[in-house]
């Protein structure tokens, strides 16, 4: 082969799959959402969960339903997400670019710094992102009309938290604060300070971690001489696993601790082992609860699907990864379009759903109803997520007060 | 009582921060590279620390032997066939470069192979602590420093006693006066990096048990190792200790004294003064004098 003969055999074997790719696009119709995730960089964890319920969505509307109807016509839906590396001037450049390649549906990166920048770039551009993984206050409180998140705000996010510690029993007398100083963090432990204030609880200085952390001793010397009935941590996985891993090595011992992030993952479990037992959390969703919707079916029906095909450990974040493409498709059926961006905001905005992850509808703001869409109370009990508030959806009493770290089994 | 509890703990995390930088102070001092793989090496000897554990119960602290043997190779290759042939065909500079992009890929790598999840090591003494006349310190930053300066102990004997430490300390001096004499620079120079590639993964193994760990964590240990020679000067594991130890109280006492947030802030801030007042740390360069 001479090299003449050779370049032309490169250019057509390189040309080969987008010429195919072409014609495939040319014969479905596709609704392509654009996106980009932590699957490396610190925030990579709990990125990848919300990456792998997006996946799923994916997935089942795809090869169990077929696609979905919208207008009447049959879609199949497509991810274009890429690894933002947690790093958020890369996720800005990424998203930029999608822009400009005329993407017009967005779902979010994970963390309100990296959710933030990104959101500014596509609402200015127009574009419309659903997301479940910035809570910041920010997000939803600079006037953008075309930014929804599946959570409440973080200063939101604490009230039924607070409420909970209003029904234990003896009811505890003071609590205090530990976050980290990040956009999420900082406000969500701020907000849940205040919320427990005016709900009459004694409250100390709160701590004020940096973003990144490597020991907490001190800071549990401040714990332990201030000795309050419950201690909040407004923290991510690591720092969470950090703080409880020398509570206990420092016998720092409170009758209730609290951490937002962490004590839904496996690894929280492994590195703390019968020790996570006793700690509460977080979770905005549970497939024990009574929810069905058109796409997924039920919250166990979920939970199903994804375990049958998924390998990694489910947590809330899958389910409200998938939620937000559940979001865009009943908004993109109500509006009865999937080009018109205004139609589909519009509907968005108004969309008021019972879907497996819970009964979806947006705040005038854009973030997630705080009563509809606010979280439940977990706890680790006997090595599993148990959901002990609201009463109603709770599978489990509370345990409280926690036995001392060495008494816990 | 509390000044004694806070001084406790600075010493005790200096200790586990001078142990993580004295490979890094080591491959600066004697062959001028800045090691932006650092972190890898640290990070990768915690992830070997915890496969010895799952996989054959071995317990951190016993890892750290085979752990080092095994990097003692990798930096030594690593230094020989990739970075050495760098340096040659460009510059020093060109060390940077080479180690900052191997660092990217290996952390890549390394989440491709373990995923970015947070990871720890929980030997049955994870969770113990030793109280002294009210003073509470936890049992595995205590063994980490134990380990610390055995460690620290081994390197300081190692370049003052032995011929092999003399060889190393020719060649970082005056490289040509050493080749002269009938070393074989190249290959001590490859050494050297072995063994500061191997304290580095050594202290891993010993950090995995203290703190969780991710790949991306190998930033903050390569960022760590770089201040506490600013702080205590390059080349020398006193100087490392040294650094450590001042690089534990300021964070500890920031801590306690004026806030958790601010013990980055003053760290730099105290970063920045020694750069401008003694550029070359407390106890100077341990080769620098007759370069």
């Amino acid at each position: 082969m001479d090299r003449r003969s050779f370049l032309k055999a490169g250019a057509g074997a390189a040309l080969a799959p987008a010429v195919l790719t072409g014609k495939v696009s040319a014969q479905e119709a596709v609704i392509r959402f654009g996106g980009s995730v932590p699957m490396t960089g610190p925030a990579a964890e709990t990125g990848l969960n919300v990456k792998f319920g997006y996946d799923c969505a994916v997935k089942f509307i795809n090869e169990q339903m077929g696609g979905v109807d919208i207008g009447g016509k049959k879609y199949r839906v497509s991810l274009n997400l890429f690894d933002d590396a947690s790093d958020p001037a890369r996720a800005t450049s990424l998203i930029q670019k999608q822009v400009d390649e005329g993407v017009s549906f967005f779902l979010g990166s994970f963390g309100s710094n990296i959710v933030l920048p990104t959101c500014a770039i596509t609402e200015a551009a127009g574009r419309i992102m659903v997301q479940a993984g910035g809570g910041s206050d920010l997000i939803f409180t600079q006037g953008r009309r075309r930014v929804f998140g599946l959570f409440p705000r973080a200063s939101r996010q604490f009230a039924s938290t607070t409420a909970m510690f209003k029904t234990l029993q003896p009811q505890p007398q003071s609590i205090m604060f530990i976050y980290t100083n990040d956009a999420f963090s900082k406000v969500a432990g701020e907000g849940a300070k205040k919320e427990v204030e005016t709900a009459g609880f004694k409250t100390f200085d709160s701590i004020t971690l940096p973003a990144q952390v490597s020991d907490v001793t001190d800071a549990l010397g401040t714990v332990r001489a201030a000795n309050p009935d419950v201690l909040v941590c407004s923290t991510h996985d690591q720092v969470s696993i950090l703080i409880a891993r020398q509570m206990v090595a420092t016998n720092t011992n409170v009758k209730a601790l609290f951490q937002t992030l962490g004590p839904q993952t496996a690894a929280y479990r492994e590195a703390l082992g019968k020790y996570a037992n006793g700690v509460m959390g977080a979770s905005y969703w549970d497939e024990n609860a009574a929810y069905k919707g058109a796409i997924f079916g039920s919250a166990k029906d979920f939970a199903t699907y994804y375990r049958a095909n998924f390998k990694r450990e489910l947590t809330y974040h899958m389910a409200s990864g998938a939620g937000c493409i559940v979001a865009y498709l009943e908004a993109m059926k109500k509006a009865g379009t999937v080009t018109d961006r205004n139609a589909i905001r519009d509907a968005l905005a108004s969309l008021d759903l019972e879907t497996f992850y819970g009964r979806i509808k947006f705040t005038a703001q854009g973030d997630g109803d705080p009563v509809l869409l606010g979280p439940m109370v977990i706890q680790r009990q006997k090595n599993q997520v148990t959901v002990v508030y609201p009463k109603e959806a709770a599978s489990a009493p509370v345990i409280y007060p926690a036995p001392a770290w060495q008494d816990r089994t | 009582m509390l000044v004694l509890q806070t001084a406790l703990n600075g010493l005790v995390l200096g200790g586990v921060y001078s142990l993580a930088a004295v490979g890094f102070s080591l491959i600066f001092g004697a062959l001028g590279i800045v090691n932006l793989t650092h972190g890898i090496f640290v990070i990768c000897g915690a992830y070997a620390s915890m496969m010895l554990f799952h996989g054959l119960s071995v317990d951190p602290f016993f890892a750290t032997i085979p752990v080092a043997f095994v990097f003692f190779f990798v930096g030594y290759v690593y230094q020989r066939y990739l970075i050495q042939l760098a340096v040659s065909r460009a510059s020093l500079v060109a060390s940077l470069l080479v180690t900052f992009g191997v660092a990217l890929i290996a952390r890549n790598l390394l989440q491709l192979g373990f995923s970015p999840d947070v990871r720890t090591i929980t030997p049955s003494y994870s969770f113990s602590s030793l109280v002294i006349g009210g003073l509470r310190v936890d049992m595995v930053r205590l063994i980490g420093v134990g380990v610390s300066l055995v460690l620290l102990s081994l390197m300081a004997l190692l370049l003052a006693k032995t011929a092999f430490g003399r060889r190393i300390r020719a060649t970082a001096q005056q490289p040509l006066a050493a080749n002269l004499s009938g070393v074989n620079v190249p290959h001590v120079f490859g050494q050297t990096f072995g063994l500061g590639a191997a304290f580095a993964a050594a202290a891993g193994a010993v950090l995995g048990i203290v703190q969780p760990f991710s790949p991306s964590a190998e930033e903050f240990w390569t960022l760590n190792a770089f201040i506490v020679v600013v702080l205590g000067g390059v080349g020398s594991p006193s100087g490392a200790l040294l650094g450590g130890i001042l690089l534990g109280l300021i964070s500890s006492f920031t801590a306690q004294y004026v806030g958790p947030s601010f013990t980055n802030a003053v760290m730099f801030l105290v970063l920045v003064v020694m750069l401008l007042v003694r550029p070359h740390g407390l106890l100077g360069s341990a080769f620098g004098e007759s370069r």
